[in-house]
């Protein structure tokens, strides 16, 4: 649909060119909102109709499932093609400005509700007492930073993400070096150090506490007593060792990730230009030299975004300390706490107060991320 | 194009297909509750959840064509509450705990026994007052009771006993004398074990509940329980001391009090029945039978006594047991429960082998269970019933933060060292404020 011009050329007017004047930005701001909002609302409304229909139905149950199917499905899609149909109806100028907005729109609503409000409703929540019924103001925050068990858990969860990363990192590092030089068996070795990556942490976490497992009396079913009781020694509860407990958990998380860090790792050491590395052993450099030199530096970038991952994830671990040792003997990390405060003790504003101190915890390491991936796009 | 308009078509026809569709609920006899699933969740698992599924599926199920089906799960008391939160309760829940049943109560979770029909006063002969009364919360009854067991046990290696010369002690001096006599000839007195997943530490909290009713008496066990006074009373602090008396005196406990929290209450009584044996004595409740290694015999390779009373004419019997809490009303619920709590099904639960549990319905007798010393038990815990003279555990009366929270983990931290004044002041700042 061409407009018509004076000028006798067919181009539209180029997307870029907006429209001047106030009225017009705010018309423009509008339908940009309108856009964004209209295919959620309407695919909300058209599903819940039909849920509320499929729910008084009394068919077979096959049938109804494929209605519910086909409405989701095929309705949603001929919603997004209807609003398609209406951005090209409007003038030509506003149509490539409003139609990003009709396809993200739906991703900006859906994290609107399920990330954003959630997230402002538990820092409002944290300022309230254990029913979320009276406000206290920072006693919950007072509480986050003075009790004993929380302590440990900084103390604990700061542990955490100073040694697992760096050790995963280390080892997966050492592993795409030595793995890449293997003529045969490449792929072999490097699926079995990535294969505990599939395991969930809670799977991991039962298999490991069976080579935790103390017996008082009679043989030893776990893998570590056995060990030591074999060479002569009294059987020792491992997991309540403290503070050595902690390291024991976090060998179970190294063991999980540095399948990842080797994987990411081996890809930017290949990924390294031979000729510089030829250039540098014909210069005389030992393999050792080749490796910090040269290798490293330039896989510098790859490996900031592996460190700033795993701290992230390391962050967030809870399953490996709940179902190994149920946070007690000293191996409270923050993100237990969270949940023990939340669902154990129900005291919503402690949990909440832990939760927003977790989030403010993460900011920094986001900010790495996110400086590095404008970095990155700069250079494209 | 072409291809969403016979999408689109096709979408309508289904919805006009599904609009005439049949239903397919059966008719709606009397007793017949074809189809329909009732979730029944508890604690139970393995052997008995096994043989309580077996006898609904041969009983309840087989006579209405209801689908019942019982799950237990090993962390029970966490789970069920997220379920209940998230919207989606089981229709019957076996609480070991009446502190929990009242929790629900009053949130309006639970339904009433008044509401779903059942008569109070025929319960009440059924399962003796004192049971019902715990589930009453603002006049109304929430809790069905569905089992019931005796805590206040002591399990011996009775070879042992005999070959030395040992006599059951009656009175707690009479117990420790025992206890030197036993480290004198080489033995280690007693195993205590508390660990238990998530619950580790609960075992020791029968332990103070037995001494605080042989000390205390039924009374301030019942103010202690309500928190009329505080968890660290005067009372309370003594009941500890005396327990802090046997679980840390050299040489009394397998392992030293350390490794306490450690041994899982599963494996604990092993030590007791082997050859040569560990320890002598394993205080328990009756359940623990099933977890006796293979080839136990039951008053022959180990025995019980009671436990033995403290103070001087303070008598008092503690117990746990079940009630069960109702989220869910439809007529199949009700038949349901009605069923289950009959004396003909609590019979025939009791007599599948390898099942510990103890009806509280007081017209089973002693003779519908495999296996006779838990036969024996029940008729004691029956008359008790009758008596009024039972007490139930506290941590499970107290409220869920205390005592499925801090009352456990209380524990655990006072045997890895922790000073007891200290550890029993920290429960009491746990209880809830509205406690």
């Amino acid at each position: 649909m061409t407009e018509p011009q004076g000028t006798g050329t067919t181009l539209e007017r180029r997307p870029d060119e907006l429209p001047e004047g106030v009225g017009a930005r705010v018309g423009l701001g509008a339908l940009r909102i309108l856009a964004a909002v209209a295919v959620p609302l309407l695919a909300f409304i058209v599903l819940w109709m039909t849920f509320e229909w499929l729910r008084d139905a009394d068919a077979n149950r096959g049938v109804i499932v494929l209605v519910a199917v086909l409405v989701g499905v095929v309705g949603v899609f001929t919603l997004y093609w209807a609003m398609d149909f209406m951005v090209n109806r409007l003038p030509a100028r506003f149509r490539e400005s409003i139609r990003p907005w009709v396809f993200v729109g739906p991703a900006l609503v859906i994290l609107a509700i399920f990330l954003a409000y959630p997230a402002i409703n538990t820092i409002y929540l944290s300022f309230l007492d254990a029913r979320s019924e009276g406000f206290i103001g920072l006693e919950n925050y007072g509480f986050v930073f003075t009790d004993s068990g929380m302590l440990r858990a900084i103390r604990n969860t700061l542990g955490w993400i100073i040694i697992v990363p760096s050790i995963s990192v280390a080892v997966g590092l050492g592993f795409a070096v030595l793995v890449d030089k293997l003529r045969r068996g490449e792929a072999v070795a490097k699926s079995i150090i990535f294969l505990p990556m599939a395991v969930s942490f809670v799977g991991a976490s039962i298999v490991w506490s069976f080579i935790y497992d103390f017996k008082i009396f009679g043989s030893q079913t776990g893998l570590l007593n056995g060990i030591w009781a074999g060479i002569g020694n009294e059987p020792v509860a491992w997991l309540s060792q403290e503070p050595f407990n902690n390291l024991l958990l976090m060998v179970i998380m190294v063991w999980l990730q540095t399948g990842f860090a080797m994987v990411i790792l081996s890809a930017a050491i290949k990924s390294v230009p031979e000729e510089i590395i030829e250039a540098a052993r014909i210069d005389g450099a030992s393999e050792f030299q080749v490796f910090w030199r040269v290798v490293m530096p330039s896989i510098a970038s790859t490996l900031v975004v592996v460190m700033t991952t795993m701290v992230i994830t390391v962050l967030k671990v809870f399953d490996i300390v709940w179902v190994l040792t149920n946070g007690e003997t000293g191996t409270e990390v923050i993100a237990e706490r969270m949940i023990r405060w939340f669902f154990r003790n129900s005291h919503n504003g402690r949990g909440a107060a832990i939760a927003v101190v977790l989030f403010l915890a993460i900011i920094p390491v986001m900010a790495i991320n996110v400086r590095r991936f404008k970095a990155e796009e700069q250079i494209r | 194009m072409k291809r969403m308009k016979w999408l689109a078509l096709l979408a309508v026809f289904a919805m006009v297909v599904a609009a005439c569709g049949d239903d397919d609920d059966g008719g709606t006899a009397t007793g017949d509750f074809a189809g329909e699933a009732i979730a029944i969740f508890g604690a139970f698992e393995t052997v008995e959840a096994d043989a309580a599924n077996a006898v609904i599926s041969s009983g309840f199920n087989a006579d209405t064509g209801a689908e019942a089906f019982y799950e237990g799960s090993g962390s029970f008391e966490e789970q069920i509450k997220i379920r209940v939160e998230g919207g989606n309760p089981p229709d019957v829940a076996l609480y070991p705990q009446p502190g929990a049943v009242l929790e629900q109560a009053e949130l309006g979770n639970a339904i009433a026994l008044e509401d779903l029909g059942f008569d109070i006063d025929e319960l009440e002969a059924t399962f003796g007052s004192y049971l019902l009364s715990l589930g009453e919360y603002e006049g109304k009854h929430y809790g069905i009771p569905t089992n019931v067991n005796s805590k206040s046990l002591v399990w011996y290696n009775k070879p042992v006993f005999e070959a030395e010369g040992y006599e059951t002690p009656g009175t707690l001096t009479e117990w420790t004398d025992l206890a030197d006599q036993m480290l004198a000839d080489g033995y280690t007195p007693f195993c205590i074990g508390t660990g238990s997943d998530a619950a580790t530490g609960w075992p020791a909290t029968d332990w103070m509940e037995d001494i605080m009713l042989r000390t205390a008496g039924g009374d301030v066990y019942d103010q202690w329980v309500s928190h009329e006074i505080p968890f660290n009373d005067p009372a309370v602090l003594r009941a500890g001391e005396i327990f802090e008396s046997i679980w840390g005196a050299d040489g009394y406990v397998l392992g030293g009090p350390d490794t306490i929290p450690d041994i899982d209450f599963r494996d604990s009584p092993d030590p007791m029945v082997a050859d040569p044996p560990g320890c002598l004595m394993h205080r328990q409740a009756s359940f623990i039978i099933s977890f006796f290694p293979e080839g136990t015999t039951a008053g022959v390779d180990v025995d019980i006594f009671p436990f033995p009373d403290i103070d001087d004419g303070v008598k008092g019997s503690l117990g746990g047991g079940e009630l069960g809490a109702i989220f869910n009303d439809t007529p199949a619920i009700r038949a349901f429960v009605e069923w289950f709590i009959s004396a003909d099904t609590q019979c025939s639960m009791g007599s599948q082998e390898g099942v510990q549990r103890i009806s509280p319905n007081v017209d089973v007798g002693p003779d519908c269970y495999a296996d006779p010393i838990i036969g024996t038990i029940s008729g004691s815990i029956t008359d008790a019933l009758k008596a009024g003279g039972m007490r139930f555990d506290a941590s499970d009366l107290m409220p869920s933060a205390v005592g499925q929270g801090s009352f456990w983990t209380g524990m655990n931290e006072w045997m890895r060292g922790e000073d007891m004044a200290s550890v029993f002041q920290s429960i009491e700042d746990s209880w809830p404020m509205d406690g």
